[in-house]
């Protein structure tokens, strides 16, 4: 069993909390000034709690490290700019291959690298490929130094490892190299 | 008020496009990886546009903000989750041994799981239960 | 104001659902099912808020999300089975 850390169990313990306000309705009531002082603290009674036993699967690296603007606003223009536009490109891409009458699919699995060292950074960018329609990443592993990313690919246009990197990956990993590294 | 229903209108009609091409898609895509490519169309594209209507509608129309905030945690959810599950799937489907009719035209990921498939199976499991 | 036509988008999305129901029931693998079942549940989710949005009442707002993350963890489940650790 790890070692319980002090900011891993706050973070989460705040990120409950809040997540407790919003479904119990309590975020519009403090705001009007009629909030109950039980339903409070019992969701803090019970956010505690979860967060001693759920922050280990939580924060594995040090747990405010978003909590800087040099980061956080990297993140939020990546999260509301950068991100979006990509996601609306693929979507539009993969709704006119399935509603076009000749279906020009071209399925394969390729292997790309992947500069990210942080685990948060990787998973980050694993997730990113598979929310957009047309790649789904299949698995992450590691090899000789080098991280590779297996991708089911809908089109694939080409074999080589690096370009076929660069054509996925777009500026989706230089956004993310700014946040995680 | 004309101006705002028909906005509301334009984004949840993108919203039933995006969930009817990802429908098409998965009703004539030729193998289950494709299918799941389609799936994901319907998962992004056709829920963020019926959130963002929503909370127009519920902020401007039935001025009600927790309904706009529960929306907004609902957008945040779904497209936190749904890569995570689409993954999963993905994964899964291909170690149990779902493959497409036709040859992909390149598989790497076949390749070099038959080489760790061998060692990864069977030690993992043990080490897995006498650790727990 | 009654905005009638969320009515009509609920209704697009409910038979967009009952189309995915073929894949769900002819499907040849086991992971199509899993995936038909995903987007159903996510399409009648979507149907659950925009009657939520004409009606006015966040009960059905909150089984909407109960269904989404039922949906979660059951494809998770069913994927975590697939790869042979359950």
């Amino acid at each position: 069993m790890k070692k319980i850390s002090f900011p891993a169990v706050l973070s989460t313990a705040v990120l409950m909390f809040l997540f407790w306000m919003v479904i119990t309705g309590q975020i519009v009531s403090i705001f009007r000034g009629e909030a109950s002082w039980q339903v409070l603290t019992a969701g803090g009674i019970v956010s505690i709690l979860v967060g001693l036993f759920a922050s280990r699967f939580f924060i594995h690296e040090s747990a405010f490290y978003l909590w800087n603007p040099a980061r956080f606003l990297p993140f939020l223009f990546y999260c509301f700019i950068i991100f979006p536009i990509e996601l609306i490109k693929a979507n539009v891409d993969v709704a006119r291959r399935a509603l076009s009458p000749k279906l020009p699919v071209n399925p394969g699995i390729v292997k790309i690298p992947t500069d990210l060292k942080s685990e948060y950074g990787q998973s980050m960018l694993a997730n990113s490929i598979t929310l957009t329609p047309g790649t789904i990443t299949m698995d992450i592993a590691e090899e000789e130094g080098q991280t590779n990313m297996y991708i089911h690919w809908i089109d694939v246009a080409t074999e080589e490892p690096v370009e076929a990197g660069n054509a996925i990956k777009g500026t989706l990993e230089k956004w993310i190299g700014r946040i995680w590294k | 008020m004309e101006a705002l229903r028909i906005v509301i209108d334009v984004f949840i009609g993108i919203s039933v496009f995006f969930a009817f091409a990802g429908v098409v898609g998965m009703l004539r895509m030729p193998d289950a990886f494709c299918r799941m490519q389609s799936s994901t169309n319907i998962s992004t594209l056709g829920v963020l546009g019926v959130i963002i209507g929503g909370i127009l509608h519920s902020l401007f129309i039935l001025g009600d903000s927790a309904f706009a905030i529960k929306l907004g945690i609902m957008g945040i959810f779904y497209i936190v989750t749904s890569p995570i599950a689409g993954h999963a799937i993905a994964k899964g489907a291909y170690r149990h041994g779902v493959r497409p009719d036709k040859k992909m035209s390149v598989d790497k990921y076949g390749e070099d799981l038959v080489e760790d498939l061998p060692q990864e199976t069977v030690p993992d499991a043990v080490e897995e239960e006498v650790s727990a | 104001m009654i905005m009638q036509e969320l009515v009509f988008f609920a209704i697009c999305f409910i038979v967009l659902a009952c189309c995915l129901l073929f894949r769900f029931i002819q499907g040849p693998s086991v992971a199509d099912r899993a995936v038909a079942a995903d987007s159903i549940d996510i399409l009648a989710d979507m149907a659950l808020i925009l009657f939520a949005l004409y009606s006015g009442r966040s009960v059905f707002l909150d089984i909407a999300l109960i269904t989404a993350l039922l949906g979660f963890i059951g494809s998770t489940i069913v994927a975590r089975y697939l790869e042979g650790r359950l």
